[in-house]
């Protein structure tokens, strides 16, 4: 048990083990099987949660393996639901729409990377710099209320959002859309190809020389390489994945609103990621998972300051659990099978240092 | 390599740096010959350490200009001086402290090369500074000297024209001291190297001409022995005869 739990706390730069696929098998057999036992409301709510890691994931991705701290994911987000929307109302088919919805705030990631990281804003100017982009473009969609704002055949409809999303059609059958458990399957799916994705590219030269920028950037620099260009490459990413959630989202719910770029939820993607562990993969996943439910909880209590309770959560964790649930669990479980846990992920080590999850 | 009749691989010329009104470099021209190993020393805040900075593009000259092998390089990046062929040690040890010994190492030798020729590189470098019993931990958890040593191990991985050592030899016990000097002389075979050091018994084990600097300035810049017989330079640096 011990010699497991340690491989799968394998060198970030490493090749994953055999254990490490075992677990994202052993995870995926379980999402498979998930739907046999719940019902569609449930279903409906675990969706989200799918959906939402995404976006917990593109932060997580670049706070914990680069170390920039992006406050406006949602920009992101919020672009990439309402390209969605837009595209999906105006064209027949769905497969371009959902495309657009990931490149176009991929190319807006690149274009206000560039201006970030080439000005070279210092880390606190650039987390201040992305909210204040997300808080803009959300002001901006809620003034879009009047009947010019037009895109096509479709009105923006300010703060009342637009209903009425489209369903995402079967590229190869467009009669066919995904209904509530089909698109749990694909933001399952989704979600599972991601979480390689990431945890591969530590393994590329590309990865490697990230988790150096975020351990020292001026050494990386001295070694010869541009940190800029990596910086603005894992920008890009992040946006394009930011971008895929908010699709996902559009099509999940039918309906896009301003919200998607608002503080509240830029505030949660922060509190998902530290609540669950911000230098591992998994611990974004957890987060989102345990605040989505305790957030529906909550509200089904009656207890109206749900945001009150998140702050208190996040102050909690920023305090007691420094490194996230899933590096002190992990840790925990590790003493408690009598090995010791790795130094990579101790106390005091703000960063996953090669955790496997 | 003591070919210092030879080229010039760096040179600078009236270089200022100002910090506020103080000048931590001050006209300094400074003349490198390709193959030397020439040793900088000075008081502390003599400006040895600003100069290394400045030589790698760490900070920006106020005004002056460094040509590296005939290239003006005067404000590139560091990231450029460094492809340049530029490597440096820092006075403290400037690692990736969250990463394994040989997972520094690899960041360096992989730069400008395939998987391959940069894992045969770090092997090489493993083995040349005997860094096998520590390769695999984290640099973090590892003692100063040996952080230092996985320093320069960094800086060899890439194979640079010139190396600058800023006090290689801080916090290593004497043994230690030893086979630095040994080491580096066995670079410079190879390698240009500057070395920025305090331990006179180190700069006597491995340098022929030694720069003085002091208040920003080169004082001096002669053969060691006559260097530190100089009655000037022992009272600005030395401050005491028992030294030499």
């Amino acid at each position: 048990m011990a010699k497991f739990l340690q491989r799968l706390q394998s060198p970030s730069g490493e090749r994953p083990g055999a254990a490490w696929w075992a677990f994202v098998v052993i995870a995926s057999l379980i999402l498979a099987l998930l739907p046999q036992t719940l019902g569609l409301a449930q279903l409906l709510d675990l969706s989200v949660v799918l959906v939402l890691a995404l976006l917990a994931l593109s932060m997580s991705f670049l706070w914990g393996y680069i170390g920039i701290l992006s406050f406006g994911q949602t920009a992101f987000f919020g672009t990439g639901g309402y390209v969605y929307a837009v595209a999906a109302m105006n064209f027949d088919s769905t497969t371009l729409p959902f495309l657009l919805g990931i490149v176009l705030p991929m190319l807006l990631a690149a274009v206000l990377g560039y201006f970030m990281v080439y000005g070279k804003l210092s880390d606190i100017y650039f987390s201040v710099m992305t909210l204040v982009i997300t808080l803009i473009m959300n002001k901006a969609m809620r003034a879009t209320s009047g009947s010019q704002y037009v895109v096509g055949d479709v009105r923006l409809n300010g703060q009342n959002g637009i209903p009425g999303v489209p369903p995402l059609q079967v590229p190869w059958n467009p009669e066919v859309t995904l209904f509530i458990d089909h698109v749990y399957y694909l933001a399952a799916a989704l979600l599972i190809l991601v979480y390689i994705g990431l945890r591969l590219l530590l393994t590329t030269s590309f990865g490697r020389v990230m988790i150096g920028i975020r351990e020292n950037e001026q050494r990386i620099e001295l070694l010869g390489y541009d940190a800029r260009r990596y910086k603005l490459l894992a920008f890009i990413l992040s946006g394009a994945l930011a971008g895929l959630s908010g699709t996902m989202f559009a099509i999940w719910g039918n309906f896009v609103a301003p919200e998607m770029f608002g503080l509240d939820r830029a505030a949660e993607v922060i509190i998902w990621v530290i609540v669950g562990g911000k230098a591992t993969l998994i611990g974004p996943i957890v987060g989102v998972g345990i605040i989505q439910y305790l957030t529906s909880w909550l509200g089904m209590q009656g207890v109206g300051q749900v945001t009150l309770v998140l702050g208190v959560i996040l102050i909690v964790f920023v305090l007691a659990f420094k490194d996230g649930l899933v590096p002190t669990l992990g840790n925990l479980l590790l003493r408690l099978v009598g090995a010791d846990p790795e130094s990579r992920i101790k106390k005091g080590s703000d960063l996953e240092k090669g955790s496997d999850l | 390599m003591k070919d210092v009749a030879g080229t010039t691989l760096i040179e600078t010329r009236q270089l200022v740096k100002s910090f506020g009104g103080v000048r931590a470099t001050d006209t300094v021209d400074f003349i490198l010959k390709e193959g030397e190993l020439r040793c900088l020393i000075g008081p502390n805040g003599a400006g040895k350490s600003t100069f290394f900075k400045l030589l790698t593009g760490q900070i920006a000259p106020t005004s002056g200009n460094i040509l590296f092998d005939g290239d003006d390089v005067t404000g590139l990046s560091s990231f450029e001086i460094a492809r340049q062929g530029i490597g440096i040690k820092n006075q403290k040890p400037d690692v990736f402290d969250g990463l394994s010994a040989r997972e520094n190492l690899w960041l360096a030798a992989q730069f400008d090369t395939d998987k391959k020729t940069a894992d045969r590189r770090v092997e090489r470098v493993v083995d040349e500074l005997k860094l096998g019993a520590f390769v695999h931990k984290l640099v973090g958890e590892l003692a100063h000297g040996q952080r230092q040593w996985v320093e320069i191990g960094m800086v060899m991985a890439r194979s640079p024209r010139l190396i600058l050592l800023d006090e290689p030899s801080a916090g290593m016990d004497q043994e230690e001291r030893v086979r630095t000097a040994e080491l580096l002389k066995a670079l410079n075979t190879t390698t240009t190297i500057v070395v920025v050091e305090h331990d006179m018994q180190f700069i006597k084990r491995i340098a022929d001409v030694v720069t003085v600097f002091h208040r920003g300035k080169i004082l001096r810049e002669a053969h060691v022995d006559v260097v530190l017989r100089d009655p000037e330079v022992r009272n600005v640096y030395l401050g005491r005869t028992e030294v030499v």
